[in-house]
């Protein structure tokens, strides 16, 4: 009897780029130098490294901003290194740090440029328009009808994604989309991107030069060095645990373990629990709720069920006769449990209880995370990564 | 008072040229734009054309106008054709200028996200560059219009048409009463026309220029 084997189905190649070379007129070194890289369709792949290694000439050569010296670049099993530029673009999300977005047009106008150049009827290019602006969290309503100026950075960086998605292309091309955007607000719309790519699920080629950005943001990562050449490309865990050679290894710099705490999301790890009130209980409840927990503060929800109030004994005393929700302070440290390990710490650090609350997309309370969770995340992700490498070994694998 | 006597007697006179006068410059700024505008165009992408085209219309400005009317004369004659010729020269430049200023002051984000999105590159240029270069070229027109207007009164010595026959015909009679007033009529009536026709661009302007880019 003969069996077959049972192998996983390698997922498909989405884009193939083939000894890609680009020397620029004029200079005396190739700024892409004979690159071959193959990027699965549904995935994230992030181009990181030293500024000038050529990263974002390797992705302009993908959508033929830049043309190729020589090489093959393939498209869904398409050679499209010669075709015709403007149509294989249509087919192309594109996305930079510094948006691009029309001045002269409207918000909605941005959007619709890739489906009018489609050639979509009027009702499909509209309704279109506003799914898109849904998807990347604008109301519609409000911002259709805006010009570009009237849009903060992040707002404007968020129409970009989403004119980019006008014509529901396959890949998207993104050069440091959220490069010049505040940390905080980077931290967001890099959340609400992930989300949106559980959704969409394209393939996508980022660039940054931000390892902790590649970390977070990448299913695979490509270190590359001068001309493109590739250090190490592997999964973020891989390339964390496993450093192909010392350039890698100085490129992620210290503290990979911290690092690695973007690998885990506040949802997969077991939230502690913390004593709650409701904003419409009395000021004698909470009382009771503080003193029989051992901690110096009790949480005020509100009638969604979302952190309203940290209140102290303290706080308590003070406030006689008023609500609940009229005293204490506003929690600032919450995140979503979408959140990584690493956004959670971060909140932490600065927290006035030394703990993060977790809540859920709807911004109801789940629970909370202190440094207790996180040293053991941290730990466990250690045993795991010893213990991949030992079977590694044993499998007689070498570490790529 | 007398001079507006005299413009009371000659009101229809003056209407008349004063309808004369603008043609004949509305004529020579459109032809000026279109030809204007399309050498923008074709050259500011290159630096070598763009730098002849630039100079050759800055010469034509730095000819004295008397001269080249009276050049012209040979080969066109009399009357409106050697002015309109002559004006449309004059007018080149400024409009060429703010052409090649305006586009190339576009943003390169900009037009590198429209070629991004697979744009081409006439759909780049009409629907993107002109319309974000536009309040630039329309100030070079509304240049063009008020030095047209000034020069085209001296299209008189080769008759041709507008408030320069007011003028030249005073200037012949410099001593009588009325030269003064003539001279006086002629200048207003240019003065005049420059203020409507800076109203008109003005309400052009806004109404052509995009609200994202006031
Ligand atoms: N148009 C050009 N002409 C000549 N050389 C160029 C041109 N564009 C890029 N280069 C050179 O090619 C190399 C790679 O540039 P590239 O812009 O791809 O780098 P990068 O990795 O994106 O850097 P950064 O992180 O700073 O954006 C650099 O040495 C750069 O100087
Ligand atoms: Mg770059």
């Amino acid at each position: 009897m003969t069996q077959t084997p049972q192998t996983a189905p390698e997922p498909e190649v989405m884009i193939r780029l083939e000894n890609l070379t680009k020397r620029f007129p004029g200079t005396q070194r190739n700024a892409v130098d004979g690159l071959t890289l193959d990027i699965h369709a549904g995935e994230i792949v992030v181009l990181v490294g030293p500024s000038g290694c050529g990263k974002t000439t390797t992705m302009k050569m993908i959508n033929r901003i830049i043309e190729p010296t020589s090489g093959r670049i393939i498209l869904g099993g398409e050679d499209v290194t010669t075709t015709n530029a403007d149509q294989l673009r249509r087919r192309i999300g594109y996305v930079i740090q510094q948006t691009g977005l029309f001045p002269h047009l409207t918000i909605g106008e941005n959007v619709a440029t890739v489906p009018k150049l489609l050639g979509w009827d009027a009702a499909r290019t509209r309704s279109r328009v506003d799914e898109l602006l849904s998807m990347v969290n604008m109301d519609p309503d409000e911002y259709r009808g805006r010009y570009p100026k009237q849009l903060s950075g992040g707002q404007q960086q968020r129409v970009g994604v989403a004119r980019a998605l006008g014509g529901d292309p396959q890949v998207m091309l993104m050069d440091e989309p959220f490069g010049a955007i505040d940390p905080i607000t980077r931290e967001r719309l890099q959340n609400e991107f992930l989300r949106l790519q559980s959704e969409v699920r394209k393939t996508i080629v980022f660039v940054t030069h931000d390892i902790d950005e590649a970390i977070k943001m990448g299913d695979r990562i490509a270190i590359l060095q001068e001309g493109s050449s590739i250090a190490q490309y592997d999964t973020p865990e891989k390339i964390l645990t496993a450093p192909a050679n010392d350039f890698v290894r100085d490129f992620i710099g210290g503290g990979a373990s911290l690092k690695r705490l973007s690998l885990s999301r506040v949802r997969d790890i077991e939230l502690a629990s913390w004593p709650t009130v409701s904003a419409a209980d009395s000021l004698e409840q909470a009382h009771r709720v503080l003193r029989e927990s051992d901690h110096s503060a009790v949480l005020v929800l509100d009638t969604e069920g979302r952190p309203a109030r940290w209140v102290g004994a303290e706080d308590l005393r003070r406030g006689a006769g008023q609500s609940l929700d009229r005293i204490g302070t506003v929690p600032q440290a919450v995140v979503e449990s979408r959140a990584t390990l690493s956004d959670a710490l971060n909140e932490l650090i600065a927290a006035r209880y030394a703990v993060t609350v977790v809540v859920d997309q709807d911004g109801r309370h789940l629970g909370v995370v202190d440094i207790e969770q996180i040293n053991e995340a941290i730990r466990s992700m250690r045993h795991s990564a010893v213990a991949e490498a030992r079977t590694e070994f044993a499998d007689g694998r070498t570490a790529p | 008072m007398e001079f507006l006597e005299f413009l009371g007697n000659r009101a229809d006179d003056l209407l008349e040229m004063g309808l004369a006068h603008a043609a004949i410059v509305g004529a020579a700024v459109l032809i000026a734009t279109v030809i204007g505008v399309a050498l923008g165009i074709a050259t500011y992408r290159t630096e070598r054309p763009r730098e002849f085209v630039l100079a050759i219309t800055g010469t034509f400005l730095t000819i004295p106008s008397f001269a080249l009317f009276i050049l012209l004369l040979g080969p066109l004659g009399l009357g409106w054709p050697p002015v309109l010729f002559a004006l449309v020269l004059y007018g080149l430049l400024p409009v060429v200028r703010n052409t090649i200023t305006g586009l190339r002051e576009v943003d390169p984000a900009v037009i590198e996200s429209a070629q991004g999105m697979g744009l081409n590159r006439r759909q780049r240029l009409l629907r993107i560059e002109l319309p974000l270069a536009w309040p630039v070229v329309i100030t070079g027109v509304r240049v063009t219009t008020l030095v047209l207007l000034g020069i085209a009164a001296i299209g008189a010595v080769v008759n041709g048409p507008g408030y320069g026959e007011m003028i030249f015909t005073g200037l012949a009679r410099v001593g009588t009463p009325v030269a003064v007033n003539m001279v006086l009529a002629g200048t207003l009536g240019v003065i005049v026309l420059a203020v409507l026709f800076d109203l008109i661009f003005y309400t052009v302007q806004r109404l052509t220029t995009s609200r994202g880019i006031r």
